[in-house]
């Protein structure tokens, strides 16, 4: 998957996410609010019932006055008077009750208001009539009560009290309404609410499966790559180690079979200087007893002369070149067979002090640095695990270079020093010699090149042994110098090696 | 020396061979040498027509040996001699371009008797051959058995 993908869908899972927090804090706020109005709504509803309750209650008790009160009249009973008076009693409470239920609609204040006034004047007509029936004047009484029915004081209060109900119904009707549409809402919100969060809930959970799939597949496949890439490396490797196991067979027996030639030319060549010897011998002999010279003492060698003695030169010059390249030969040769043997050579890993083992070096190289006007100093030096004996190879060519390259007349100086850095050991050879032009950095690691000046005795070996045995070693070596400047060998190796380090560079 | 020793040469060079009898000569060597240029040869006639070595029971044998042969090594034939009863107390000269350790070790577990290395400078190989001449002078050669 690409990393680009791969983010837009960590980032997709992410919103998801927040948007899913966001729908369900927002239900929840919708659903408490709905809640609240819905109660509200519904205190309102249950107000209004109640509001109702009580105008029915006061026309209730007017009425249980107003009957009281005929019964009254008709019988002058005293407990008709006393269930009147009760029923008066009971009126003045109802009335607050119900004023303290509708004081916040300026509507019913007013019906209320006219209702209380009717009643307060049929009150005022039930003292009347009272009155007369104590009087013991029943007729004007219920004259009166007449009179009072059919004037408009009893439908007047209906009227009222009717006018309060209706309104109160009307409230009821709205506040049930609303009551029911803020239910329906809050239940509305809710299923929506906990739709859409089930909704997201099913996309993470398929875009979650769906990554952890994307993801098992990625280690999947990382696994197999990575087995592939041991398995590779290990085919490299072995490859690798068979294409130099080549090298090294065909360097040596290339090497040693040119040998073989070599002693027939050597040998035949020098038969041929034996055979020389005898010609010219002769040939000189021969040329004395033509020219009748006196023959030479007894023993004494016959010269030769002119032309013959020319040919003579002539014949030891070639014979004198031949054997010269030989003998260079043999030596490239022999150099070459001792590569490939060290190239074949275990390594051994031992802890090794390389300042005592440089200390040795310089001991057994000590006559020459006399010889050469040289001074060797050599600084505390790590301890390190390596091959001891590709150290000594190492250390002696590379101070033996220094001692070997002097600038003549002026007094040597090499110092070898060390410093570690992450598990390596960076040693340093430096000198004060006749330094190596840029140009040849490269090629004094090459196997029989040199560089500068030719004047001293060498086949161009060592720095390329050097160098393959300081790759053996799990290092890396370098030159920095400048014609004239002396020179310095930086050699890194690792401090710790051990054999697998050398297989997996082989 | 009541029997004269054979000289036998198993070299594949015959410019080598030359070189090694014309030394061994000027070291005042004069014994009989039975040069070969391959192993199959020299094995055919030191084991004899019947193969066992029979034919050369009672012979004083010295047997100079290359180890690189064109059809076998020298040492499959150092071997071949010192395990068969009749030959193996003749001494074994190897003579070669090897100078590798590991060789010539085996060599002398196998039962080679001197190992001499061809040197590409002809003073020393003229030296070393001579010097096996005086090698030759002073052995005692027993008669194979």
């Amino acid at each position: 998957m690409a990393p680009e993908a791969r983010r837009r869908r960590t980032l997709g899972q992410v919103l998801l996410l927040s948007a899913g927090f966001l729908v369900l804090v927002a239900v929840s706020t919708a659903s408490v609010l709905l809640v609240n109005k819905a109660r509200s709504d519904s205190a309102w509803v249950v107000h209004t019932v109640e509001a109702e309750n009580q105008i029915n209650a006061l026309l209730l008790e007017v009425r249980r006055a107003e009957s009281a009160a005929r019964a009254y009249l008709l019988t002058q009973g005293q407990e008709f008077l006393n269930d009147h008076e009760a029923a008066v009693a009971a009126i003045g409470p109802v009335l607050d009750k119900l004023n303290a239920l509708v004081v916040d609609n300026r509507a019913q204040v007013e019906n209320l208001a006219a209702l209380r006034s009717v009643i307060e004047t049929r009150l005022s007509q039930f003292d009347r009539e009272r009155l007369l029936v104590a009087r013991g004047d029943v007729a004007a009484a219920i004259a009166l009560l007449r009179d009072a029915r059919s004037t408009t004081s009893s439908k007047t209060m209906r009227d009222a009290a009717e006018a309060m109900r209706l309104e109160e119904e009307r409230l009821l009707a709205l506040r049930t309404a609303n009551a029911d549409a803020s239910q329906q809402l809050a239940a509305i919100v809710t299923i929506t609410g906990s739709a859409m969060v089930v909704v997201l809930a099913v996309i993470s959970v398929l875009l979650v499966r769906r990554s952890t799939r994307a993801r098992d597949d990625a280690e999947a496949q990382l696994r197999e790559s990575n087995l592939n890439l041991e398995a590779t490396v290990d085919e490299r490797t072995a490859d690798l180690r068979e294409a130099n196991e080549e090298i090294q067979r065909f360097a040596y027996i290339v090497s040693h079979d040119l040998r073989s030639p070599l002693v027939n030319i050597m040998g035949f060549t020098s038969e041929l200087d034996e055979l020389r010897n005898d010609i010219f011998r002769r040939i000189a002999t021969l040329a004395r007893a033509v020219s009748a010279s006196p023959p030479p003492a007894e023993g004494a060698e016959p010269e030769l002369e002119g032309a013959d003695k020319q040919l003579s030169e002539d014949f030891s010059e070639a014979l004198g070149f031949i054997k010269s390249s030989i003998a260079k030969m043999d030596r490239l040769i022999t150099a070459i067979l001792n590569l490939t043997r060290e190239g074949r050579r275990e390594f051994v890993p031992v802890r090794i002090d390389t300042r005592e083992l440089i200390e040795q070096i310089v001991s057994t190289l000590a006559h020459q640095a006399d010889e050469a006007n040289t001074t060797i100093r050599v600084e505390p030096l790590p301890a390190i695990v390596s091959d001891r004996l590709a150290l000594e190879q190492i250390f002696s060519n590379l101070i033996d270079n220094a001692i070997k390259y002097m600038k003549p007349g002026v007094p040597g100086d090499i110092a070898i020093r060390a410093r570690t850095k992450l598990g390596f050991a960076i040693f340093e050879v430096t000198d004060n010699g006749r330094g190596i032009d840029p140009r040849d950095h490269q090629r004094i690691f090459d196997l029989f090149r040199r560089a500068g000046t030719q004047d001293r005795p060498g086949q161009g070996i060592g720095l390329a042994h050097v160098r393959a045995l300081v790759r053996r070693l799990g290092g890396t070596m370098s030159v920095a110098s400048e014609l004239d400047q002396g020179s310095t060998f930086t050699i890194t190796l690792p401090i710790n090696w051990n054999v697998s380090n050398r297989n997996s560079d082989r | 020396m009541t029997m004269p020793v054979t000289i036998i040469m198993i070299e594949d060079d015959e410019g080598h061979a030359r070189l090694i009898e014309r030394n061994i000569r000027r070291s005042g060597v004069n014994n009989e040498i039975k040069p070969f240029t391959n192993g199959t040869d020299a094995v055919k006639y030191l084991l004899g027509a019947d193969g066992t070595g029979l034919d050369h029971k009672g012979h004083a044998l010295l047997i100079l040996l290359d180890l690189n042969l064109p059809d076998m090594t020298g040492i499959d034939i150092l071997k071949m001699v010192k395990q068969n009863s009749f030959l193996k107390s003749a001494p074994v000269v190897i003579l070669t371009t090897t100078d590798d350790s590991q060789e010539i070790k085996r060599c002398y577990e196998l039962g080679c008797n001197v190992y001499i290395t061809k040197p590409v400078n002809y003073e020393s190989f003229a030296n070393a051959i001579r010097q096996l001449g005086l090698f030759f002078s002073v052995i005692q050669v027993p008669p194979a058995a």
